[in-house]
């Protein structure tokens, strides 16, 4: 049975900071039954997510530089060295243009979501009658399946039974009979509102916790002081709304990077090539052809990506903050 | 690491029910057991049930039950059990790799004529050679995509070739060359103001496409090889393609993401003058009430020597892992007989694998079928390789790739020779 | 400028001046700025919503009303008939319940450890999590398909199950952590001195008293689930085995024809659920990110 000693003996708050006085284990004290206790509660969560990373991961180096192609006996499993990479490199190969697909992706439909989003956040900040549902009404695009807004802006897209050409020709804009998702331009339109539409209210979200959490006062004050409305928006609620934007930013630019579905439903990496982006690749590679080694050094090229982008973001944090 | 090593299940956690899940879950993960070794045989006689999978709804998933039942009935002691396929071809090679792999679950399996080489190689496949198909009896087309190494692996169920349907109240003689092919469609839309389009053909980025493609090809002479694919003639018919689309404007822009149901529908709702489709159309067009002309068939026209009629269709496969390999061979016997393959033909329009079953009986149930023939023979295979579906999906990108202007004929053409260069296990 | 107050909370009411209550300029173009949002959320929803109600004629005809052309529950029973489509919405809720339901005991158990004990190699631990969290799950597909493939396991809900705890373990376990930091001490001590064990304690007297974080996390863990496309895209392959969003990728396409009528009809039964789990937790969801965010 426990004592309130024991209990007293806890960590506050998960404080990330090494403490000096946690030193050296009693045994059969009160210190090492509530280390154990904390061992054993973390240990599920440790094993799980260990398990489900990083043997797949530790398997898929290996096949990155192996010829990992089950369907092709007299070759699986024959050591590649760095065919596998090189081949991302060679004449006609997709890799590169898949590359810049991504970071434009990433780059472009970033950027719409948290200049959007931020819009939306201020607008739903404010208090006002039935901004729970107005909240709510916005917010719903961000918890549906991507296979529904993938869908839904496929037949919004749709040049007979959409509503997008429709809308144009009875305003008389130009555009008005565009096959939307046949095109080299205009399936990117496409591909942004889609994706747009779903993932701002998440950046909005996300902002809007870090506007709760700004103290009133402040705006007081300043508004005694005379600030204009403009200058206190970028004076006060723009630094102070900075944590939440980076964790807006980082978790936005990483899945944005490894964009596969909304792709995958709308325009299949199409026409031609031109919306083909890695996580798309890295799907074809080890679904179409089999080939797990090549796939696996796609995989392992969006890791290592992912994570010197996660790691730029926590310096940039780190220095601002 | 450290963590891990320091963390010991304590007393308290032992005791806890999320423990006991977790044992449970970790437990399903682990249970870890390979495909073992091939199951001991049984008799053709034995009571058994082979697992067949087949695709197909509609016409042709009737015809596919009917021929189980008159097999079931002839052998009581096997029953047939369906297993579903996708309707895309890419999804069904993808479900049958991955049961493959597994090894377990099928018997007798309905592929495409290009698959049998590769899941010859891959040991997925048990060789026929010695079960009693005489190959003689089989369009030498596809006896040559179901044999690997020269051993038979597949037996021919139906052959499928690629031609050119147009209206005869449109055109009044057949196009000769693919330029009168592409003038005939102008003059068809102009003349008729219920034409969307001129000519109707897959576009998407499938296999549809390479099948297209050969038959263009043959118009302008030229060929799929590998070894050699950016010549001129190859040019001219991805120029072809590509000028269909964006010059002649006798193909809609969404034609690049058309596949054979769309080409179907332009066709049957009669939108278009010519389209691009295999034999099944013959049957479903002269089935439409709202036919207005006679129809005519011929294979894509050639300036340069014989046309070329892309040949599909479908191989009857047994699993080298299935326990019922007798009873199994029973069953693709009873597929391919002549009587059994002239029944398809009627109720699903899919043209016999056996030159035998072309006969007045069939004639005179489908006659269409004679008139078929011209097709059939101008049959031209896609490359036979156990890397095939890797090199149909660099063909796939590259004629993809022109259609939507991203690269011109001869880039395409050579990126995409070098990219066949670098599938792992490709030999030319 | 104290007009603007009139906008805050109660607490400034004191601020507000009465007289001043006409329509100014910014609440104008507040209004129609939030309105213009609510439309371009909404919209597509109608769109689909009413098309899910057409028959197969109407969309021959290739109508463009805006308002229902007609009521029809025909793409509806096609769905449920055709293509067995309850069976794939009742696999969803098994898996994201599932996935839910592990990701609650085993991250409060680990969020509880991280805010209350003194174990070593925490920040290690918190590290650890961390990095899980922001690990592209994504670029492993192919890989744990071909580490399910291994061990038998492909085509079953495990698949999808363990995978997702990936994305939803690291997040509930960073919220909970905070929340449970946040519970005072003095709580817990009253249940150990009333005879629990500490383990008890965490289950019967914390995690009660955190229920807010909790509900947090569980709604955003199922959402995740109830989501996800692309791992059941890889992992599953029997049809019956499908979950809605794989379903819905597959239903409505003949051999020759697309039936938006069917698809939409599909997405809105998929798309109620989590539509009425936002309007009833939309509060919760925004508190959850604010901890989550700024801690």
């Amino acid at each position: 049975m426990a004592t309130v000693d024991e209990v007293r003996g806890g960590a506050p708050a998960p404080d990330p900071r090494p403490r000096k006085k946690s030193a050296k284990p009693r045994r059969g004290t009160l210190l090492g039954q509530d280390r154990r206790l904390g061992y054993g509660l973390t240990a599920p969560a440790i094993v799980l997510l260990l398990g489900i990373t990083a043997y797949p991961l530790v398997y898929n180096i290996w096949n990155s530089f192996h010829y990992a192609v089950p369907d092709i006996p007299f070759i699986n499993g024959k050591l590649a060295g760095l065919a596998n990479f090189r081949r991302m490199f060679s004449v006609g190969s997709t890799f590169m243009p898949a590359l810049l697909h991504t970071v434009v992706f990433t780059v472009v439909s970033v950027v719409i979501e948290v200049a959007i989003g931020l819009v939306l956040a201020l607008a739903l900040n404010k208090s006002f009658r039935g901004r729970g549902l107005v909240r709510a009404a916005v917010f719903i695009p961000w918890a549906v399946p991507t296979v529904v807004s993938a869908e839904v802006w496929k037949e919004m897209f749709d040049p007979q039974q959409g509503f997008v050409d429709y809308a144009l020709r009875l305003l008389h804009l130009p555009g008005g009979t565009t096959t939307w998702l046949a095109n080299t331009d205009t399936s990117w339109v496409a591909l942004f509102i889609a994706d747009a539409w779903k993932n701002t209210p998440f950046v909005a979200i996300i902002l809007i916790g870090g506007l709760q959490v700004i103290p009133a006062e402040i705006y007081e004050a300043a508004r005694i002081d005379g600030a204009s409305p403009w200058r206190q928006f970028r004076r006060l609620t723009l630094p102070l709304l900075k944590p939440a934007l980076m964790v807006a930013l980082i978790f936005r630019t990483l899945s944005a990077f490894l964009v596969f579905d909304v792709i995958y439903i709308m325009s299949n990496g199409g026409p031609g090539t031109s919306t083909e982006t890695l996580a798309y690749l890295d799907f074809n590679a080890f679904h179409v052809d089999n080939d797990y080694g090549y796939g696996g050094a796609i995989s392992l090229v969006l890791i290592v990506l992912c994570l010197l982008i996660a790691g730029a973001y926590t310096r940039i944090f780190r220095e601002r903050a | 690491m450290t963590v891990l090593s320091k963390a010991q299940p304590g007393r308290l956690a032992r005791n806890a029910a999320y423990t006991a899940a977790l044992a449970a879950l970790l437990g399903t993960a682990a249970a870890c057991s390979s495909s073992g070794t091939p199951a001991a045989q049984a008799s053709a006689n034995a009571q058994q049930t082979i697992v067949f999978a087949t695709h197909g709804l509609g016409a042709e998933g009737q015809a596919t039950n009917a021929a189980i039942a008159g097999f079931e009935k002839q052998y009581p002691n096997i029953k047939v059990q369906v297993f579903n396929l996708d309707a895309s071809s890419t999804n069904q090679l993808t479900q049958l790799e991955q049961r493959f792999q597994a090894g377990t679950g099928l018997d007798v399996v309905d592929g495409d004529v290009t698959w049998a080489p590769q899941f010859a190689a891959a040991g997925y496949i048990k060789n026929l050679s010695s079960a009693g198909f005489d190959t003689s009896q089989y369009f030498p087309g596809q006896v040559a995509s179901a044999q690997y190494n020269g051993t038979l692996y597949g037996v021919p169920w139906y052959i499928n070739a690629e031609g050119v349907y147009y209206r005869t109240d449109l055109v009044k003689t057949a196009p000769t060359s693919a330029t009168e092919l592409v003038s005939d469609a102008q003059a068809a839309m102009k003349s008729d103001s219920a034409l969307k389009e001129g000519f109707a053909w897959e576009g998407d980025k499938y296999e549809g496409a390479v099948c297209a493609f050969i038959d263009f090809l043959g118009g302008f002479g030229g060929k799929l090889d590998l070894s050699n694919l950016n010549t001129a003639a190859n040019q001219q018919a991805l120029q072809f393609m590509y000028d269909t689309i964006h010059k002649d404007a006798v193909t809609p822009q969404a034609a690049s993401s058309w596949q054979e149901s769309n080409v179907q529908s332009a066709w049957e709702s009669g939108q278009t003058a010519f389209a691009l489709n295999w034999p099944y159309e013959y049957a479903s067009t002269l089935k439409l009430a709202s036919l207005k002309s006679d129809i005519g068939w011929i294979p894509f026209p050639s300036t340069a020597g014989t046309p070329a009629a892309a040949l599909g269709g479908d191989d009857l496969m047994v699993a080298s892992k299935s326990a019922h390999q007798a009873a199994d061979v029973e069953f693709v016997k009873y597929l391919t007989s002549v009587a059994a393959e002239q029944q398809r033909a009627q109720t699903a329009g899919d043209p016999p694998g056996d030159k035998s079953a072309y006969n007045d009986t069939l004639y005179a149930a489908a006659p269409y079928f004679k008139a078929e023939q011209a097709v059939f023979a101008d049959t031209v295979s896609r490359p036979s390789s156990p890397v095939y579906p890797q090199i149909s999906e660099v063909l796939q990108t590259m004629i993809s790739s022109v259609l939507a202007g991203q690269s011109g004929p001869s880039a395409a053409l050579s990126s995409a020779q070098s990219q066949i260069q670098q599938i792992p296990g490709y030999t030319a | 400028m104290s007009t603007l107050t009139i906008t805050q909370d109660g607490r400034s009411a004191q601020f507000t001046v009465p007289r001043r209550r006409s329509v100014r300029p910014a609440s104008v173009g507040r209004t129609v700025l939030l309105s213009l949002f609510v439309l371009v959320s909404l919209f597509p929803f109608y769109w689909i919503v009413i098309t899910s109600f057409k028959t197969n004629a109407d969309l021959a005809r290739g109508t463009h009303s805006l308002l229902p052309t007609s009521w029809s529950w025909s793409a509806y029973k096609a769905d449920f008939s055709q293509y067995d489509y309850w069976h794939n919405v009742l696999n969803s809720a098994i898996v994201a319940v599932s996935t839910t339901a592990i990701t609650i005991v085993v991250a409060s158990a680990a969020g509880y450890a991280l805010a209350r004990t003194r174990m070593r190699g925490r920040p290690i631990m918190l590290g650890f999590i961390l990095v899980a969290g922001f690990f592209p799950v994504m670029a492993m597909v192919g890989p744990l398909f071909l580490t399910f493939t291994h061990v038998n396991a492909i085509d079953s809900f495990w698949t999808l199950i363990l995978s997702y705890l990936v994305y939803t373990l690291p997040i509930a376990i960073w919220f909970l952590a905070n929340f449970f930091s946040q519970i005072p001490v003095e709580i817990e001590e009253a249940a150990v001195v009333d005879g629990l064990t500490r383990f008890r304690a965490l289950f019967r007297v914390i995690v009660p008293v955190a229920m807010p974080g909790v509900l947090t996390a569980a709604i955003l863990s199922f959402i995740l689930a109830w989501n996800d496309f692309t791992f059941a895209l890889s992992f599953m392959q029997t049809p019956s085995k499908y979950t809605a969003p794989l379903a819905i990728n597959n239903l409505g396409h003949s051999q020759f024809q697309v039936f938006p009528n069917m698809i939409d009809a599909a997405v809105v039964v998929v798309t109620i659920p989590i539509a009425l789990l936002v309007l009833m937790a939309q509060r919760r969801i925004v508190s959850g990110f604010t901890s989550g965010s700024t801690k």
